[in-house]
């Protein structure tokens, strides 16, 4: 059965349609939400963290109806949830933060309260400063402060917001590591806009572009969908979606490539741009 | 160089816990020096007590440092995660707290000099603490709302634990002011019903709306009602004793709304949907 089970989900914020009929299905392991800032990701994240109710549609998560009180704090009970912004008290240490977290996710009893709280800032690596003031702290530790703090209570259901941005290459990749560990007999789903982080981490993935859906599947098969649109010219080709030079002086084309062209293979970035930028011109000429 | 070694006996009583404290300070004071010891005394130790002390360590090294306003809830009976909570309400933090101190002292002093600046003082004080509730649950100022959004831990329980600490630090302010009061003894108390009614009020609208549109709606009922009448000076229609039982009445009405609303109130804490 999937975690996450999002049928027809549509939101809109005054004259603005966040969401637009989206599906999403995800189970066990990592799935990835790719699309540009304003895609919509944001708002289908902080549905399935319970946060935000559909305007219409349907969420189930880990078998339940959130839309239902009862059935709303179990699900809460079984979440982990990073948002985008995840604020801090800057004046508490490591150690306070988690440990206020764990009170509001009903960890009331001291002593396993702080076994718990130590567990999950090892997981995190942050126990060498787990006694220092967040405010001193970089914007990489933060978010592993705020990876922590989603750990706890081993949840089953993980819901991760643009969790490696702002963060340096090696910030990035051992952040990888934690969300690949993490996603390890549970259900993680996160965005990003990178596909970079989408590529290394998630078995699913699904495009999200002006709050409709534009593909769901594995990594592999959206690569697939740019076979034979790639190619290498020495300059850039006037019919191509998009095309910039490249290292060795050469232009990369992504497009519908003119007959004798250079094809080579895709990568996930050309089926991503090549996904966007169709469904933009869509847009437009509608 | 450490010449001498402890003797079986002594390793035993030590590990045991049972070695008196003099005995157990030279046992250290050996150990520290002397790696022969170290591996005699650990095939004694029991692994389930080492671990227990070891968690004890570990909790006192780790464990929060508490306020001065987390040790006085504990101290008057409050649970320890209660607390806690309590001391990361936004409102409780200084600046905001002196500001709503000032304008009220402010109001309060000039009443002295104009009568007229007393009737401004009833319709203001209740803001105060109104004011409060609504900063405990703004975004802005709560920098882990989303967060806490997403947690099972019951809305209704947070909202009241919330309330009642704004409430319990703003009263006191708003009396302390209400003392500088000329006139007669009654109106420095006149504003405190008023207050638990639209505190009540708010919390009954969190129901239908979230509470810091909750809070918005109800100050700004209240500031059009009052003022016309105070302007027109029957400040007794609004702050008399006949007024004071209807605000008790509403009060009542508030809090009963909201325990029957209790479900719906978890949904709008905040949420914008």
């Amino acid at each position: 059965m999937s975690t996450v089970l999002v049928n027809g989900v549509t939101k809109s914020f005054g004259r603005t349609t966040a969401l637009d009929g989206v599906d999403l299905e995800a189970g066990p392991g990592v799935t990835g939400l790719l699309g540009p800032n304003g895609a919509g990701k944001t708002t289908l994240l902080r549905m399935i963290a319970t946060v935000l109710a559909p305007d219409r549609g349907t969420v189930t998560l880990l078998g339940r109806d959130p839309s239902r009180p009862e059935d709303r704090t179990r699900v809460r009970r079984r979440l982990g949830y990073l948002p985008q912004e995840a604020g801090f008290h800057r004046g508490f240490t490591v150690f306070e933060f988690v440990d206020y977290v764990a009170i509001l996710k009903e960890m009331t009893d001291r002593r396993p309260r702080h076994d718990e709280v130590r567990r999950v800032i090892a997981l995190a690596g942050l126990e060498p400063v787990s006694g220092k003031r967040i405010r001193a702290l970089s914007g990489g530790m933060r978010r592993r402060v705020g990876l922590a703090q989603a750990l706890l209570g081993d949840p089953g259901l993980l819901v991760l917001d643009e969790p490696t941005v702002g963060l340096d290459p090696e910030q990035r990749l051992r952040f990888r590591e934690m969300i690949s560990y993490a996603g390890e007999g549970r259900t993680v789903v996160l965005s990003s806009h990178q596909t970079e982080d989408v590529t290394a981490l998630c078995a699913r993935i699904a495009v999200i572009h002006q709050g409709r859906t534009l593909f769901v599947g594995t990594p592999a098969e959206l690569t697939a969908q740019a076979a034979g649109r790639v190619w290498t010219d020495t300059r850039r080709a006037p019919a191509a979606l998009a095309a910039w030079r490249t290292g060795d002086g050469t232009f990369r084309n992504v497009g519908d490539p003119p007959a004798g062209a250079d094809l080579i293979p895709p990568t996930l970035e050309d089926a991503y741009l090549l996904l966007v930028t169709a469904s933009q011109r869509e847009v437009t000429a509608a | 160089m450490t010449v001498w070694h402890l003797d079986p006996e002594t390793i035993r009583r030590y590990a045991q816990g049972a070695a008196p404290p003099e005995l157990a300070a030279s046992v250290e004071a050996h150990l520290i020096a002397c790696p022969g010891c170290r591996d005699a005394l650990a095939a004694h130790v029991d692994a389930r007590r080492a671990a227990a002390i070891w968690d004890v360590v570990a909790d006192r090294v780790d464990a929060p440092r508490r306020g001065w306003p987390e040790r006085a809830l504990s101290r008057l009976g409050v649970g320890e995660a209660t607390a806690r909570l309590v001391a990361a309400t936004p409102t409780l933090r200084g600046p905001w707290l002196l500001a709503v101190a000032s304008v009220l002292l402010l109001t309060a002093l000039a009443a002295q000099a104009d009568e007229r600046l007393l009737r401004t003082f009833l319709v203001v004080a209740p803001l105060g603490p109104l004011a409060g509730v609504a900063v405990a649950f703004a975004g802005g100022l709560d920098p882990t709302r989303e967060i806490g959004l997403a947690a099972p831990y019951s809305a209704l329980r947070l909202l009241l634990i919330r309330t009642a600490a704004v409430l319990s630090v703003t009263v006191p302010i708003v009396a302390a002011a209400a003392l500088a009061l000329p006139g007669s003894p009654w109106r420095a108390a006149a504003w405190l019903l008023p207050t638990a009614a639209l505190t009540g009020a708010a919390l009954a609208l969190t129901a239908r709306l979230t509470p810091v549109v909750a809070v918005a709606v109800v100050a700004a009922a209240w500031v059009l009602v009052t003022v016309p009448i105070v302007v027109a000076g029957h400040v007794d229609a609004a702050f008399g004793p006949g007024a004071q039982i209807f605000w008790l009445g509403a009060a009542a009405a508030g809090a009963v709304w909201l325990a029957a609303a209790r479900d719906i109130v978890a949904i709008n804490l905040g949420r914008t949907g």
